[in-house]
């Protein structure tokens, strides 16, 4: 590899240094001087120099336990070898972690782990993103000394409703003890027995069943711990990364989609400290299913396939002579499970038909759900940002529950319209923007398909009232568009778009009208498209 | 100062036909006597995509007066397969395989050529065991001589000497026979690896290969003493297609044309790579740079290649084949089955690909056509981000069009077969 030229290492001179803002610390490591926050650990130090020190049980979100011994380094003036996950940076300390004595111990360390360590990698999940992988490459590479047959340990363990945890490949880091201890709030996983016989378990007649159980395969470094809903489907190299916002909760926990094949494979969380750390939950996580069942592919003209062009005519037919009569008589319903250009683009177009009534249409909040950390009771993934395009625009938004009784026809958007009687539904004549066939939508008079949160560029607003950017990962199935450009044909069918301003070509000239209306979203802007990343290319980031 | 040779009149350029604009005439009262009489129409016909004389699949489009070529328009590409691009996408390893199809009939000195250029940004050149290396020169000249064979008798087969088509392309099986045995392919070898060579040579190739080259020697004797002095060969070589010293240079002609037109120029001596230094051969230097001198100069080259193989032989030491270095050695088979360590060596070698420091580098090698270079700009990651490749076809074929101006028809054939344009490599 490169040489690394090593600056030499020169005695501190008692150079004019100004006093150091309080809450920093200056430190060398590998002859390179490095200013960090107190209290950062010499691990976190040497990444922000691009030192990438070994480590196994160290994650940044979780407690340090310095168990694994794989980071170890010299530190000058220390009589041992120090784990940098737990020594924390000092002013002035010098920190080597290419020099012989902590090369070999991570050399050694590694040789340790793998004693016995099954020949999986070909039928392992985590292969190509496996940090045991990519630590052997990168830190030993040094051939088998071993002659003496492996310990065996049991291998399809099945720990609770989400996980199996195979015991060989375990190498004992407790990541996911941790996981379950911090993220969860629930001790549910721990080591039994001693020595090489030491193993990973749960109490006896106990599960591992929390709702943030899959956490612990994200931080498992190996393929110790296996998603039953992943196992075996598709190898993590094949994948592409398309980053977004989990649609499961009004949380809005961002993630990243991995997809091939024009189909989302599984979801991982991306780290945002501000929303999620690196943590999402279980229910979240397989969401992803939802994108592929009950799909409307096509448009439906009382039941029966039309294409766009022709179902868009009849419902303009349908709309335009009750419009005529009676502005009382459409009701326009917005969806908190929608985006916000979505909606937007649809509250417009009720402001443009001057319609009486504007609904909103929200899943019931789940109660139970809310634990105070990542699952909140309001099962919407925008809520928040409904309510605020409702408040810009002024339409006087209410609940469909709270649907009028003069309402003969109904501009909707999703496909379910909770608290509305089911003899009221078949009374009206529904116009359903939607992704999903089901629900009010299954019995719509006119079905527009719509590409779901997966497959549109988009923003939704979580319950805190951040606007979340989600990026395209997949095409939507069919002939399904975005919800926003469903709305646009609507309008300049029905006239409304001459008028309006309901000419938008791409979701962000959606985004750009929508921020100069809404005034608390007025600075922001269109983030740039994402391109998938090809884990392929991405290397091992185990 | 001589005068302008053709006065210009006013509108000239405008007016003037293309025959008047490619012949440099005027009007009719310039032409001669017998083209007065009988004054062709320029005729444009094509030669290719596809034509029986023609290597590979190129179109010529050519403006004729008469049998005389008076414009051509030469149109590479039906071959290209994005060899370039394609790199980007597969590990440097995956890479051999592409290489194999650009000059397919000398698919090792390819592999060499790609290997190298990987091994200077890895910093291995020089490195390697000398086994490997010399087991890539004998592969590599074995690769030149079924290049110059197939090129030389297809040649004499497309001006009417089946005969010598047919010896010579005998031997090239025979060397191909032995290149399956080392490979495993008789094509398309992909044999070179980064750091060395896949495998070790066949236990009794040492005794085949000189079995191999003294009846190579034998039947080059028989087709020499058929083409070397006769007459309708040489007629249809001597003097066709020339090319001056200057031209070659500056056209950027290498191999054997511009030997042939008197460049003295080889990579092998010039920038010795590999144990070439340690080996003992003549660089063949032509006169006239006709396509007989281009003949000849093959024809040399062969009897080099089996000088060299000769001495490869008898100087190969034994030891491994390649280099002991698990950055870019795959382990043993049996070890990778066996143990969990080479598992993984194994798995990040072929899902990751061998890592390449950041960096460019430009190797090159004496291919069948001449100096064969690939470019690389290395990201660290184990793919190129940038692959380049200069292949000789296409920079030769580039003085094609040139080179057939003012011939007959007739003359392409020879030309081009002594150009030895191979799409593979032409097209990248």
């Amino acid at each position: 590899m490169t040489d690394v030229v090593k600056p030499p290492i020169e005695a501190p001179k008692p150079a004019p240094v100004p006093a150091p803002p309080s809450d920093s610390v200056n430190l060398t490591i590998d002859g390179m001087p490095v200013t960090v926050k107190k209290g950062t650990n010499v691990l976190e130090a040497a990444r922000t120099l691009g030192i990438d020190i070994s480590a196994f049980c160290y994650h940044p979100g979780l407690q340090v336990v310095a168990q694994c011994r794989q980071c170890l380094v010299s530190v000058e003036k220390n009589p041992k070898l120090q784990p940098s996950c737990q020594q924390t940076c000092g002013e002035g300390m010098v920190v080597h972690t290419t020099d012989p004595q902590s090369t070999l111990a991570r050399k050694q360390q590694l040789e340790f782990t793998l004693l016995n360590h099954p020949i999986d990698c070909p039928i392992c999940d985590k292969a190509g993103e496996c940090t045991l992988q990519r630590l052997y490459f990168e830190h030993d590479n040094a051939d088998s000394r071993v002659d003496v047959t492996k310990v065996h340990k049991a291998k399809v363990v099945d720990l609770g409703p989400t996980i199996v945890l195979d015991q060989e490949r375990c190498i004992l880091c407790s990541r996911c003890i941790r996981a379950c201890d911090e993220v969860a709030g629930d001790h549910q996983l721990e080591f039994a027995h001693r020595g090489d016989h030491q193993i990973l378990t749960t109490a006896p007649g106990a599960q591992l069943d929390n709702p943030y159980s899959l956490n612990t395969v994200d931080v498992c470094p190996v393929g110790a711990l296996t998603a039953k809903d992943f196992r075996f489907t598709m190898r993590a190299w094949e994948l592409e990364a398309t980053p977004s916002v989990c649609n499961g909760c009004a949380t809005g926990c961002n993630i990243e989609i991995h997809h091939k094949h024009d189909r989302a494979w599984r979801l991982v969380p991306r780290h945002n400290p501000d929303v999620n750390k690196y943590w999402m939950c279980d229910e979240g996580r397989l969401t992803y299913h939802e994108l592929r069942e009950h799909r409307l592919a096509g448009a439906l003209v009382d039941g029966l396939p039309a294409g766009w062009d022709r179902a868009i005519r009849a419902a303009a037919d349908h709309l335009s002579p009750i419009l005529a009569a009676s502005r009382q008589a459409v009701g326009v319903v917005l969806s908190a499970e929608a985006s916000n250009e979505d909606n937007f683009a649809l509250g417009k177009l009720a402001k443009a038909w001057g319609v009486g009534s504007v609904y909103v249409a929200a899943r019931p909040d789940v109660p139970g759900r809310a634990d105070g950390r990542l699952r909140v009771a309001d099962v919407n993934p925008n809520r928040r940002g409904v309510q605020l395009i409702a408040e810009a625009l002024a339409l006087g938004a209410r609940p469909i529950a709270e649907l009028s009784a003069d309402v003969r026809c109904l501009v909707m958007l999703g496909a379910e319209l909770p608290g509305v009687a089911p003899a009221r539904l078949a009374e009206l004549g529904i116009i359903a923007i939607t992704s999903h066939e089901r629900g009010a939508a299954a019995g719509a008079r006119i079905a527009l398909p719509a590409a779901a949160w997966a497959e549109v560029a988009g923003t939704v607003t979580n319950a805190g009232g951040l606007v979340q950017r989600m990026h395209a990962a997949f095409a939507p199935p069919g002939q399904a568009l975005p919800g926003w450009e469903a709305v646009v044909r609507l309008a300049q069918a029905t006239a409304a778009g001459a008028a309006g301003k309901l000419s938008y070509t791409h979701a962000r000239e959606v985004f750009k009208d929508m921020t100069q209306t809404v005034a608390a979203w007025s600075a922001l802007v269109w983030a740039r498209e994402a391109r998938p990343l090809a884990l392929r290319f991405a290397g091992s980031r185990g | 100062m001589a005068a302008p040779s053709t006065p210009t009149g006013p509108g000239d350029a405008s007016n003037r036909s293309l025959k008047q604009l490619v012949l440099g005439r005027r009007d009719v009262q310039d032409l001669s006597d017998t083209e007065q009489e009988l004054p062709s129409e320029l005729m444009t016909i094509n030669m290719g995509p596809s034509h029986p004389a023609m290597h590979g699949t190129v179109r010529i489009v050519l403006t004729v007066d008469g049998e005389r070529i008076v414009a051509s328009d030469v149109q590479p590409g039906y071959l290209h397969r994005c060899f370039e691009k394609e790199s980007e996408y597969a590990t440097y390893t995956q890479v051999f395989p592409y290489t194999d199809r650009l000059n397919y009939v000398s698919p090792m000195i390819n592999n060499c050529g790609w290997a190298m250029v990987a091994e200077k940004l890895m910093g291995l050149t020089g490195k390697l065991p000398r086994r490997a290396e010399y087991i890539r020169v004998i592969v590599s000249e074995m690769s030149r001589m079924t290049d110059h064979l197939t090129c030389v008798g297809a040649s004499a087969m497309e001006l009417g000497a089946f005969t010598p088509f047919l010896y010579l392309l005998k031997c090239r099986e025979w060397l191909y026979e032995l290149l399956e045995k080392v490979s495993g392919a008789r094509l398309t070898h992909s044999y070179v690896r980064i750091g060395g060579v896949g495998k070790d040579l066949t236990p009794n190739f040492d005794a085949e290969l000189t079995l191999c080259l003294d009846q190579i020697v034998k039947v080059m004797v028989e087709c020499e003493s058929m083409l070397n002095h006769n007459k309708i060969f040489r007629d249809r070589m001597a003097g066709v297609g020339a090319m001056s010293k200057d031209d070659a240079i500056a056209t950027g002609c290498v191999g054997p044309i511009a030997r042939a037109a008197g460049v003295d120029y080889d990579v092998r001596k010039d920038y010795p790579y590999s144990v070439y230094p340690e080996l003992e051969f003549d660089v063949p230097v032509g006169t006239t740079g006709d396509c007989y001198d281009r003949y000849l100069v093959r024809i040399e080259e062969l009897k080099q290649c089996i000088r060299i193989l000769r001495q490869c032989l008898k100087q190969i030491p034994d030891g491994p084949v390649m280099v002991d270095d698990p950055r870019v050695a795959l382990p043993a088979k049996a070890a990778t089955y066996n143990t969990i360590e080479s598992m993984i060596r194994h798995f990040k070698h072929i899902m990751d690909g061998i890592k390449v420091p950041a960096g460019e580098a430009y190797a090159f090698v004496e291919g069948g056509n001449g100096e064969l270079g690939f470019y690389v700009v290395a990201d660290g990651t184990g793919r190129p981000y940038k692959a380049y490749v200069r292949s000789p076809s296409f920079v030769h074929l580039s003085t094609a069009s040139q080179l057939i101006h003012g011939h007959l028809i007739a003359d392409v054939v020879p030309i081009f077969g002594m150009i030895n344009m191979i799409g593979g490599e032409c097209d990248k």
